[in-house]
């Protein structure tokens, strides 16, 4: 038994310390739940309509919330590499599977929220503002599914709220005062929302600051990696679906399929890929969904090479012909006998594909080509921080960061699962 | 031995057809393939079909799939691929008047990835300290982890718009007409000097790894010790025998890093706005001019694979044993 820290600590770590600091957070989303399954049973249809995105994320992450710390106990047999070694990579990628699952939990902001621009507009990071909150609108009895609905605009931020001023100071006399830039503003009392006879002035604390538009970084930046988590997996699966299949048909195959699957490749890997990745954006026009598919297509080559290489070998053995005259589809051939034997090598060039694939999503979006504005991404964050690069370093320092970092851990862990896999190859 | 090496160089020169070949049926695949063409644009309820129909026949878009792409075909390699919308020059007029400065650009930042590498490696080598090593190999790591837009904002921050140093953007000052010859040249130079650095450190930190471990294999290598226990110096061991052996695998990466730096340059040029290939492509695309954009994609493939070709047959002079797995 090793001793050291474990990765399996480091995970009961941020789980803990998520859950001690968003503790409130976590209890109203789980009330959320409980009252939007009685909406579910009183009023159906206002219930499916209210039904969004940002709902079923809210949802999804506290249930996976709950379930990790059981999840990783009952699987220990299975997960075993939870318990090698910590190292900073590992660290890394774990906190960043953590953002990415649980993004809703950690920063219970909206990416896109935005209010008084004056105040707000490129503070820069561990600034406060005062923050006042007036009242709701006159409040006479609801029904199920309205309370239903001012619970959730509660919990879940929208990304506009009426109700709530952003000030650079306050004056409490018999009136209330506040200050934007230097003009002083009156609330008439009976718009502020009280409590214990006290008007409700908070504290909004902006960690990294803001952006051009008033809006959270460090919000924009936890959005941001689910953005690019997303479009790395998801092109990663789809390159890997094409590297497999192509190159068992050319290895299976061999002579003149091989051959054309060959100079196919060779087209992809003579050819500066990011050139191909924008003429199609170029062409089909840019999305989500497309960015991940263009992706995912310039990306398989090295895949293919290797399954093909591996194939050949896998041919010649005995193993191969038996399961072959034993009648087996060629879907069980490759999924059976030859995937566990190529695993190592591939899974290492996966590593690799999507470290590539994060970079060339930020470059895309850094270039305006990216998965569009609907979410933040750490390149559209960089390339629209660049316009203020003379007076607001944080805009591109942090974003900047945590794209180095990742692309760093990967291409380390990358690195040391090359060598674990296999000591003489050099990756 | 002689005619076989001929024989390859002759296969591998088709081959490279070829794949060209296949680089422009792929870009008439694609433009067929995307959504609408030019005769969209005049059908309206006022206009009738007349006029659409007419400019169909103009674009040869009523004519079988296969004549349009031999027509395709024949008009590129004619070097003919239209007429650009924003610069109303033919293409090629327009990508030539841009693609010399990226020519020069690429260039200068791969001489310097190469020397500067080799350079380091061989210094680290000499000094054989465990924590120099340590300390290269974990940082070429990080360099190598740097995205070339954020490596070049983080410069302008630092160089540019704190301690002012060197321009922020463009290739020439604002007094360059008036400039003598020798500040002419020093002015472009001055501005080059941020976008240089971006586009090669990345490069520099893979060369780097690349070469340290091919030279650490040479070094590991029986016929070494017996130099050393002949009593060859160890400066010609390094120069005679090592370098030129770790140097070998180096050429088949810079084919492949040839096409990282096109790449490198799209952004590099775009951070810095310099007036190069990756800029045209860019402007090109988000101004929708597709003649240009395909030109702009088609040179970029052209050069590669020139360079891949070239690649090889430095190989070749270099290594005459390998003449069996270039083909492969």
């Amino acid at each position: 038994m090793k001793s050291g820290l474990k990765i399996i600590h480091w995970i009961y770590f941020l789980w803990f310390l998520i859950a001690s600091l968003r503790f409130q957070l976590a209890g109203d989303y789980l009330s959320l739940i409980v009252s939007y399954c009685g909406l579910l049973v009183t009023d159906l249809p206002s219930a499916i309509t209210m039904l969004s995105g940002s709902l079923i994320d809210a949802f999804l992450s506290i249930i996976i919330f709950l379930l990790t710390i059981p999840l990783t106990i009952i699987f220990k047999k299975r997960l075993q590499f939870l318990y090698s070694k910590l190292n900073f990579s590992f660290a890394f990628l774990i906190l960043l599977v953590f953002v990415f699952l649980f993004a809703p939990i950690i920063s219970n902001e909206n990416p896109e929220f935005s209010k008084n621009l004056s105040v707000t507009k490129l503070l820069p990071p561990f600034s406060t503002v005062k923050q006042i909150e007036l009242k709701a609108e006159k409040e006479s009895k609801l029904s199920s599914s309205e309370t239903f609905r001012k619970k959730l605009t509660r919990i879940i931020k929208p990304s506009f709220d009426g109700k709530i001023i952003f000030a650079d100071s306050v004056i409490l006399s018999d009136k209330v005062f506040y200050y934007q830039k230097g003009e002083a503003f009156k609330i008439e009392d009976n718009r502020l929302h009280t409590q214990e006879a006290k008007p409700l002035i908070k504290n909004r604390f902006f960690i990294l600051g803001t952006d051009e538009f008033g809006r959270d970084l460090f919000t924009r930046l936890i959005y941001g990696t689910r953005i690019s988590v997303t479009v790395g997996l998801g092109a990663v699966v789809l390159s890997f679906i094409i590297g497999i299949i192509l190159g068992f048909i050319a290895g299976y195959r061999g002579g003149f399929t091989d051959i054309l699957l060959n100079r196919f490749t060779e087209i992809f890997l003579a050819f500066p890929v990011i050139y191909l990745v924008i003429l199609i954006l170029a062409l089909f026009g840019n999305s989500f969904f497309s960015v991940v598919v263009v992706l995912g297509i310039s990306g398989w080559m090295s895949l293919f090479k290797i399954v093909k290489s591996e194939v050949l070998a896998i041919k010649q053995k005995d193993y191969f012909s038996a399961s072959e005259l034993i009648g087996l589809s060629k879907f069980q051939i490759l999924s059976k006998e030859i995937l566990p034997v190529i695993m190592a090598p591939v899974l290492v060039n996966l590593v690799f594909l999507f470290s590539n694939v994060v970079l060339a999503e930020a470059a895309l979006s850094y270039l305006g080509l990216g998965t569009g504005n609907t979410y933040p991404s750490w390149g559209s964050m960089i390339s629209s921080g660049q316009e203020y690069i003379t007076r607001a370093w944080w805009l591109i320092a942090f974003p900047g960061l945590v794209l180095i970092l990742t692309l760093f851990c990967f291409n380390s862990t990358g690195r040391m699962l090359g060598k674990l896999f296999n000591p003489k190859l050099k990756v | 031995m002689k005619s076989e090496t001929g024989k390859t160089l002759i296969i591998r020169f088709l081959s490279s057809l070829l794949t060209l070949f296949l680089l422009v049926s792929f870009l008439f695949v694609l433009i067929r393939l995307s959504p609408g063409n030019p005769t969209d644009k005049y059908i309206s309820a006022k206009l009738g079909s007349e006029l659409s129909e007419k400019i169909a026949e103009k674009f040869s878009l009523n004519q079988p799939v296969a004549e349009q792409y031999f027509a395709f075909l024949s008009n590129v390699f004619q070097g003919d691929m239209g007429v650009s919308y924003n610069y109303r020059l033919p293409v090629f007029e327009v990508i030539w008047e841009y693609f010399s400065f990226t020519l020069v650009f690429v260039a200068i930042s791969f001489i310097l990835q190469i020397s500067i590498s080799i350079l380091l490696a061989l210094w680290v080598i000499k000094k054989q300290k465990r924590w120099l090593e340590n300390f290269f190999a974990s940082s070429s790591l990080m360099v190598y982890s740097i995205p070339a837009f954020v490596l070049g904002v983080a410069l302008i921050y630092i160089f540019s718009v704190s301690l002012n140093l060197f321009p922020i953007s463009g290739l020439k000052s604002l007094d360059y007409d008036n400039l003598s010859f020798f500040s002419k040249f020093f002015d472009k130079l001055h501005h080059l000097v941020l976008p240089l650095i971006t586009l090669t450190a990345a490069g520099v930190a893979m060369f780097y790894r690349y070469i340290k471990e091919s030279m650490d294999d040479v070094l590991n290598q029986t016929f070494i010790v017996n130099l050393k226990a002949s009593g060859v110096s160890d400066k010609t061991i390094l120069k005679k025998h090592v370098i030129p052996n770790a140097i070998r695998p180096l050429i088949s990466v810079a084919g492949v890093e040839l096409g990282i730096l096109l790449g490198g340059t799209l952004i590099t040029e775009v951070i810095f706005s310099l007036p190069g290939m990756g800029r045209l492509t860019i402007d090109s695309i988000l101004s929708r001019d597709y003649p240009l954009v395909i030109g702009c994609v088609f040179t970029a493939g052209t050069v590669m694979i020139l360079a891949n070709f070239f690649a090889d047959i430095v190989k070749l002079k270099i290594d005459k044993r390998l003449v069996k797995g270039i083909l492969n």
